[in-house]
Protein backbone atom coordinates (compact mmCIF):
# COMPACT_ATOMS: atom_id res chain seq x y z
CA UNK A 1 0.00 0.00 0.00
CA UNK A 2 1.52 3.38 -0.85
CA UNK A 3 0.82 6.18 1.59
CA UNK A 4 -0.96 9.08 0.57
CA UNK A 5 1.78 11.87 -0.40
CA UNK A 6 1.21 14.80 2.13
CA UNK A 7 0.16 17.82 0.20
CA UNK A 8 2.47 21.07 1.17
CA UNK A 9 -0.67 22.65 3.00
CA UNK A 10 -1.41 19.82 5.19
CA UNK A 11 2.68 19.83 6.05
CA UNK A 12 2.12 23.32 7.10
CA UNK A 13 -0.91 22.80 9.07
CA UNK A 14 1.03 19.94 10.79
CA UNK A 15 4.12 22.14 11.64
CA UNK A 16 1.66 24.76 13.06
CA UNK A 17 0.47 22.34 15.34
CA UNK A 18 3.87 20.80 16.38
CA UNK A 19 4.76 24.69 16.82
CA UNK A 20 1.83 25.49 19.24
CA UNK A 21 3.01 21.80 21.36
CA UNK A 22 6.56 23.06 21.62
CA UNK A 23 5.25 26.92 22.12
CA UNK A 24 2.83 25.26 24.99
CA UNK A 25 5.42 23.17 26.66
CA UNK A 26 7.68 26.26 27.19
CA UNK A 27 4.88 27.98 28.12
CA UNK A 28 3.21 25.64 30.72
CA UNK A 29 6.55 24.64 32.03
CA UNK A 30 7.60 28.32 33.22
CA UNK A 31 4.25 28.99 34.41
CA UNK A 32 4.06 26.14 37.06
CA UNK A 33 7.26 26.22 38.15
CA UNK A 34 6.60 30.05 38.63
CA UNK A 35 3.59 29.61 41.03
CA UNK A 36 5.16 26.74 42.59
CA UNK A 37 7.96 28.65 43.67
CA UNK A 38 5.88 31.46 44.67
CA UNK A 39 4.55 29.37 47.34
CA UNK A 40 7.60 30.48 49.36
CA UNK A 41 6.67 34.48 49.60
CA UNK A 42 6.52 34.95 53.33
CA UNK A 43 8.12 32.00 54.20
CA UNK A 44 11.76 31.59 52.34
CA UNK A 45 14.18 30.91 55.03
CA UNK A 46 14.95 34.92 55.36
CA UNK A 47 13.85 38.46 54.22
CA UNK A 48 16.44 38.33 51.40
CA UNK A 49 16.00 35.09 49.87
CA UNK A 50 12.08 35.57 50.16
CA UNK A 51 12.60 39.12 47.59
CA UNK A 52 14.61 36.65 45.60
CA UNK A 53 12.73 33.65 45.19
CA UNK A 54 9.47 35.86 44.61
CA UNK A 55 11.12 37.55 42.16
CA UNK A 56 12.71 35.01 40.42
CA UNK A 57 9.31 33.19 40.14
CA UNK A 58 8.07 36.26 38.90
CA UNK A 59 10.12 36.25 35.91
CA UNK A 60 9.33 32.86 35.19
CA UNK A 61 5.63 33.91 34.77
CA UNK A 62 6.99 36.85 32.50
CA UNK A 63 8.58 34.36 30.64
CA UNK A 64 5.54 32.44 30.52
CA UNK A 65 3.49 35.16 29.15
CA UNK A 66 5.63 35.85 26.33
CA UNK A 67 5.63 32.05 25.42
CA UNK A 68 1.83 32.71 25.65
CA UNK A 69 1.63 35.82 23.39
CA UNK A 70 3.22 33.37 20.87
CA UNK A 71 0.87 31.00 20.95
CA UNK A 72 -2.24 33.50 21.11
CA UNK A 73 -0.91 35.02 17.84
CA UNK A 74 -0.63 31.52 16.02
CA UNK A 75 -4.15 30.42 17.39
CA UNK A 76 -5.45 33.91 17.51
CA UNK A 77 -6.50 33.27 21.04
CA UNK A 78 -5.59 35.38 24.33
CA UNK A 79 -3.25 34.76 26.49
CA UNK A 80 -4.92 34.70 29.37
CA UNK A 81 -7.27 32.26 28.29
CA UNK A 82 -4.66 30.40 27.34
CA UNK A 83 -3.08 30.73 30.67
CA UNK A 84 -5.76 30.31 33.31
CA UNK A 85 -9.11 28.82 31.84
CA UNK A 86 -7.70 25.39 30.62
CA UNK A 87 -8.76 22.11 32.96
CA UNK A 88 -5.79 20.68 34.72
CA UNK A 89 -4.90 17.76 32.63
CA UNK A 90 -4.46 20.09 29.18
CA UNK A 91 -1.40 21.50 31.34
CA UNK A 92 1.57 20.36 28.96
CA UNK A 93 4.37 21.14 31.53
CA UNK A 94 7.05 18.13 32.55
CA UNK A 95 7.19 15.90 35.37
CA UNK A 96 9.48 17.27 37.09
CA UNK A 97 7.53 20.55 38.16
CA UNK A 98 4.24 18.36 39.17
CA UNK A 99 5.85 17.43 42.60
CA UNK A 100 5.25 19.66 44.94
CA UNK A 101 7.21 22.05 46.22
CA UNK A 102 8.67 20.19 50.04
CA UNK A 103 11.22 21.25 52.07
CA UNK A 104 13.81 23.97 50.48
CA UNK A 105 16.07 21.39 49.93
CA UNK A 106 13.44 19.70 47.41
CA UNK A 107 12.44 23.18 45.44
CA UNK A 108 16.30 23.93 45.01
CA UNK A 109 17.01 20.68 43.52
CA UNK A 110 14.12 21.22 41.42
CA UNK A 111 14.83 24.47 40.36
CA UNK A 112 18.65 23.90 39.78
CA UNK A 113 17.91 20.75 37.43
CA UNK A 114 15.18 22.55 35.59
CA UNK A 115 17.41 25.48 35.31
CA UNK A 116 20.24 23.91 33.94
CA UNK A 117 17.89 21.37 31.39
CA UNK A 118 16.16 24.68 30.00
CA UNK A 119 19.30 26.61 29.71
CA UNK A 120 20.64 23.30 27.14
CA UNK A 121 17.25 23.84 25.94
CA UNK A 122 17.18 27.80 25.39
CA UNK A 123 20.99 27.68 23.81
CA UNK A 124 19.56 25.34 21.04
CA UNK A 125 15.56 27.35 20.41
CA UNK A 126 18.24 30.64 20.12
CA UNK A 127 19.17 29.50 16.59
CA UNK A 128 15.37 28.42 15.77
CA UNK A 129 14.27 28.85 11.98
CA UNK A 130 10.62 30.70 13.76
CA UNK A 131 12.04 33.79 14.09
CA UNK A 132 9.62 35.18 17.14
CA UNK A 133 10.55 32.52 19.48
CA UNK A 134 14.05 32.48 18.70
CA UNK A 135 14.48 36.24 19.53
CA UNK A 136 12.40 36.19 22.53
CA UNK A 137 14.61 33.03 23.49
CA UNK A 138 17.69 35.61 23.44
CA UNK A 139 16.11 37.50 26.18
CA UNK A 140 14.73 35.12 28.71
CA UNK A 141 17.96 33.38 28.27
CA UNK A 142 19.48 36.63 29.45
CA UNK A 143 17.29 36.04 32.35
CA UNK A 144 17.44 32.20 33.14
CA UNK A 145 21.72 32.49 33.73
CA UNK A 146 21.07 34.41 37.05
CA UNK A 147 18.55 31.82 38.08
CA UNK A 148 20.92 28.82 37.18
CA UNK A 149 23.66 30.78 38.90
CA UNK A 150 21.59 30.84 41.97
CA UNK A 151 20.39 27.33 42.03
CA UNK A 152 23.70 26.86 41.36
CA UNK A 153 24.76 28.71 44.72
CA UNK A 154 22.35 26.93 46.73
CA UNK A 155 22.62 23.43 45.64
CA UNK A 156 26.37 23.93 46.73
CA UNK A 157 25.68 25.42 50.02
CA UNK A 158 23.39 22.63 50.41
CA UNK A 159 25.75 19.97 49.56
CA UNK A 160 28.94 21.27 50.95
CA UNK A 161 27.20 21.42 55.01
CA UNK A 162 27.29 18.30 55.61
CA UNK A 163 24.79 16.77 58.42
CA UNK A 164 21.02 17.64 57.69
CA UNK A 165 21.71 20.09 54.72
CA UNK A 166 23.77 17.52 52.73
CA UNK A 167 20.85 14.90 53.61
CA UNK A 168 17.66 16.80 52.53
CA UNK A 169 19.55 17.75 49.05
CA UNK A 170 20.28 13.66 48.85
CA UNK A 171 16.63 12.97 48.98
CA UNK A 172 15.14 15.60 47.22
CA UNK A 173 17.24 14.41 44.13
CA UNK A 174 16.24 11.16 44.93
CA UNK A 175 12.55 12.16 44.86
CA UNK A 176 12.62 14.14 41.70
CA UNK A 177 15.65 13.25 39.55
CA UNK A 178 13.70 10.60 38.30
CA UNK A 179 11.92 13.26 36.43
CA UNK A 180 14.38 15.29 35.72
CA UNK A 181 15.06 14.46 31.80
CA UNK A 182 11.09 15.28 31.49
CA UNK A 183 12.20 18.69 30.98
CA UNK A 184 14.29 17.43 27.45
CA UNK A 185 12.51 14.68 26.47
CA UNK A 186 10.97 14.75 23.16
CA UNK A 187 7.89 16.11 22.06
CA UNK A 188 5.22 13.77 20.07
CA UNK A 189 6.05 16.17 17.08
CA UNK A 190 9.57 16.30 17.38
CA UNK A 191 10.46 15.07 14.06
CA UNK A 192 8.93 17.65 12.42
CA UNK A 193 9.79 20.20 14.46
CA UNK A 194 13.38 19.14 13.96
CA UNK A 195 13.36 18.53 10.57
CA UNK A 196 12.24 22.39 9.67
CA UNK A 197 14.61 23.89 12.33
CA UNK A 198 11.60 24.95 14.79
CA UNK A 199 13.50 22.90 17.13
CA UNK A 200 17.05 22.76 16.00
CA UNK A 201 18.38 19.43 18.14
CA UNK A 202 16.31 16.48 19.19
CA UNK A 203 15.67 15.71 23.00
CA UNK A 204 18.12 12.90 22.85
CA UNK A 205 21.54 15.51 22.07
CA UNK A 206 19.88 17.96 24.34
CA UNK A 207 19.70 15.17 27.00
CA UNK A 208 23.26 14.72 25.92
CA UNK A 209 24.70 17.89 26.09
CA UNK A 210 23.02 18.08 29.48
CA UNK A 211 24.12 15.33 31.53
CA UNK A 212 27.65 16.45 30.62
CA UNK A 213 27.27 19.45 31.87
CA UNK A 214 26.05 18.65 34.97
CA UNK A 215 27.51 15.68 35.85
CA UNK A 216 30.73 17.40 36.76
CA UNK A 217 28.79 19.91 39.42
CA UNK A 218 27.45 16.57 41.11
CA UNK A 219 30.40 15.12 40.96
CA UNK A 220 32.07 17.50 42.45
CA UNK A 221 29.48 17.79 45.39
CA UNK A 222 29.49 14.33 45.77
CA UNK A 223 26.20 14.20 44.71
CA UNK A 224 24.01 11.28 43.11
CA UNK A 225 21.28 11.59 40.55
CA UNK A 226 19.25 8.52 39.72
CA UNK A 227 18.68 6.64 36.67
CA UNK A 228 15.71 8.65 34.59
CA UNK A 229 12.22 7.36 34.74
CA UNK A 230 11.16 5.70 31.85
CA UNK A 231 7.83 7.65 32.01
CA UNK A 232 10.02 11.10 32.10
CA UNK A 233 11.44 10.05 28.62
CA UNK A 234 8.28 8.85 27.23
CA UNK A 235 6.85 11.62 24.77
CA UNK A 236 3.45 10.28 25.70
CA UNK A 237 3.83 10.23 29.25
CA UNK A 238 6.73 13.10 30.39
CA UNK A 239 4.27 15.82 30.01
CA UNK A 240 0.87 14.43 30.87
CA UNK A 241 -0.78 12.66 33.67
CA UNK A 242 -0.12 15.27 36.41
CA UNK A 243 -0.93 14.04 39.34
CA UNK A 244 -2.48 14.95 42.84
CA UNK A 245 0.00 18.03 43.84
CA UNK A 246 -0.82 19.67 40.47
CA UNK A 247 -4.20 19.22 40.49
CA UNK A 248 -3.97 21.61 44.25
CA UNK A 249 -1.64 23.93 42.63
CA UNK A 250 -4.34 24.19 39.42
CA UNK A 251 -7.24 24.87 41.86
CA UNK A 252 -5.03 27.45 43.91
CA UNK A 253 -3.61 29.80 40.53
CA UNK A 254 -7.43 29.53 38.96
CA UNK A 255 -9.12 30.19 41.78
CA UNK A 256 -9.27 33.83 41.42
CA UNK A 257 -10.01 33.69 37.77
CA UNK A 258 -12.85 31.05 38.06
CA UNK A 259 -14.48 33.24 40.98
CA UNK A 260 -16.07 35.33 37.70
CA UNK A 261 -14.75 33.82 34.54
CA UNK A 262 -16.60 36.95 32.89
CA UNK A 263 -14.77 39.64 35.04
CA UNK A 264 -12.95 42.09 33.17
CA UNK A 265 -9.36 42.47 34.69
CA UNK B 1 28.78 38.85 35.43
CA UNK B 2 27.97 37.02 38.67
CA UNK B 3 31.01 34.61 39.99
CA UNK B 4 30.36 30.91 39.89
CA UNK B 5 31.96 30.94 43.47
CA UNK B 6 33.82 32.87 45.71
CA UNK B 7 37.25 31.16 47.77
CA UNK B 8 36.42 33.36 50.76
CA UNK B 9 33.02 31.86 50.87
CA UNK B 10 31.34 32.30 54.77
CA UNK B 11 30.75 29.85 57.73
CA UNK B 12 27.57 29.38 56.83
CA UNK B 13 25.71 32.40 59.06
CA UNK B 14 24.13 35.59 57.45
CA UNK B 15 25.91 38.21 57.66
CA UNK B 16 25.62 41.88 56.38
CA UNK B 17 26.57 43.17 53.20
CA UNK B 18 26.81 47.04 51.99
CA UNK B 19 25.48 47.70 48.77
CA UNK B 20 26.23 50.67 46.49
CA UNK B 21 25.04 51.27 43.21
CA UNK B 22 25.28 53.95 40.26
CA UNK B 23 22.45 55.32 38.44
CA UNK B 24 24.02 56.70 35.25
CA UNK B 25 27.30 56.31 33.22
CA UNK B 26 29.60 58.44 35.21
CA UNK B 27 27.99 58.73 38.04
CA UNK B 28 29.57 58.23 41.49
CA UNK B 29 29.23 55.15 43.28
CA UNK B 30 26.65 55.69 46.18
CA UNK B 31 25.43 54.06 49.20
CA UNK B 32 21.89 52.14 48.93
CA UNK B 33 21.54 50.27 51.73
CA UNK B 34 22.33 46.70 52.91
CA UNK B 35 21.31 43.16 52.40
CA UNK B 36 22.28 39.66 54.99
CA UNK B 37 23.65 36.86 53.03
CA UNK B 38 25.49 33.64 53.75
CA UNK B 39 28.86 34.30 51.29
CA UNK B 40 29.36 37.04 49.04
CA UNK B 41 27.65 35.25 46.22
CA UNK B 42 23.99 35.25 47.51
CA UNK B 43 24.45 38.59 48.87
CA UNK B 44 24.88 39.63 45.14
CA UNK B 45 22.06 37.84 44.12
CA UNK B 46 20.34 39.55 46.70
CA UNK B 47 21.78 43.19 46.05
CA UNK B 48 20.37 42.50 41.99
CA UNK B 49 16.81 41.48 43.44
CA UNK B 50 16.68 44.26 46.17
CA UNK B 51 18.46 47.21 44.05
CA UNK B 52 18.30 46.34 40.68
CA UNK B 53 15.42 44.24 39.25
CA UNK B 54 13.29 47.26 38.18
CA UNK B 55 16.25 48.25 35.94
CA UNK B 56 17.53 51.53 38.83
CA UNK B 57 20.98 50.42 38.87
CA UNK B 58 23.66 49.95 36.35
CA UNK B 59 26.35 48.89 38.72
CA UNK B 60 26.57 47.43 42.05
CA UNK B 61 29.27 47.05 44.31
CA UNK B 62 28.58 44.48 47.27
CA UNK B 63 30.64 44.70 50.03
CA UNK B 64 31.34 42.78 53.19
CA UNK B 65 30.60 45.21 56.56
CA UNK B 66 32.96 43.48 58.09
CA UNK B 67 35.83 44.23 55.43
CA UNK B 68 35.27 48.08 55.76
CA UNK B 69 37.64 50.20 57.77
CA UNK B 70 35.50 52.35 59.87
CA UNK B 71 36.80 55.63 61.95
CA UNK B 72 34.04 56.87 63.97
CA UNK B 73 36.07 58.49 66.82
CA UNK B 74 35.15 61.56 67.26
CA UNK B 75 38.27 62.53 69.06
CA UNK B 76 40.04 62.68 65.85
CA UNK B 77 37.07 63.81 63.59
CA UNK B 78 35.86 66.72 65.51
CA UNK B 79 38.28 67.69 67.50
CA UNK B 80 37.57 70.04 70.81
CA UNK B 81 40.09 72.59 70.14
CA UNK B 82 39.99 75.72 67.69
CA UNK B 83 40.23 74.68 64.49
CA UNK B 84 39.06 77.57 62.17
CA UNK B 85 42.60 77.97 60.85
CA UNK B 86 42.29 75.23 59.02
CA UNK B 87 38.93 76.70 56.87
CA UNK B 88 39.16 78.83 54.15
CA UNK B 89 37.00 81.35 55.77
CA UNK B 90 38.27 85.22 55.96
CA UNK B 91 39.91 84.48 52.62
CA UNK B 92 38.49 87.80 50.38
CA UNK B 93 38.93 86.80 46.94
CA UNK B 94 36.73 89.14 44.91
CA UNK B 95 39.57 91.52 44.46
CA UNK B 96 42.18 88.72 43.64
CA UNK B 97 39.62 87.44 41.01
CA UNK B 98 39.13 90.46 39.51
CA UNK B 99 42.97 91.63 38.87
CA UNK B 100 43.33 88.07 37.76
CA UNK B 101 40.43 88.67 34.83
CA UNK B 102 42.04 92.05 33.87
CA UNK B 103 45.64 90.64 33.44
CA UNK B 104 44.32 87.72 31.58
CA UNK B 105 41.74 89.83 29.38
CA UNK B 106 38.84 87.29 30.05
CA UNK B 107 35.49 89.23 31.38
CA UNK B 108 33.17 87.61 34.02
CA UNK B 109 30.49 86.20 31.15
CA UNK B 110 33.36 84.86 28.69
CA UNK B 111 34.85 82.54 31.47
CA UNK B 112 34.99 78.97 29.89
CA UNK B 113 31.72 77.42 28.87
CA UNK B 114 30.49 73.75 30.55
CA UNK B 115 32.66 74.94 33.56
CA UNK B 116 31.55 76.77 36.91
CA UNK B 117 32.28 80.12 37.09
CA UNK B 118 34.89 80.47 40.26
CA UNK B 119 32.82 81.86 43.39
CA UNK B 120 32.78 85.79 43.23
CA UNK B 121 33.21 86.71 46.69
CA UNK B 122 34.35 84.27 50.06
CA UNK B 123 35.68 81.14 48.97
CA UNK B 124 34.96 78.24 51.21
CA UNK B 125 32.28 78.19 54.02
CA UNK B 126 31.86 81.28 56.53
Amino acid sequence: MIARARLPRDRERDLEKATSELLLALADDDFVLGFADSEWTGIAPYLEEDVAMSSMAQDELGHAAAYYGLLADLSAGDPDRIAYDRPADAFRHCRLVDHGRGDWARTMARRWLYDSANAVRLEALAGSANRPLADLVVKVRREETYHLLHGEAWLERLARHHGEPHRRLAEALELVGPDAPSVLAPLPSEALLVDAGIQPLPGAELLTRWSARIEPVLGRLGLDLPAAAPAALDPRTARSGHGAAFTWLWTEFSSVRALDPRATW
Amino acid sequence: MLPRGDPRQGDGNLEPFEVFRQEREGEPMRHGGSVVAPDPTLALHYARELYARRGESLRLWVVRRADIVELDDQDLLNPPLDRSYKKPGGFVMRDKLARARERTGQSKRTASPGRPAPADDQAGSP
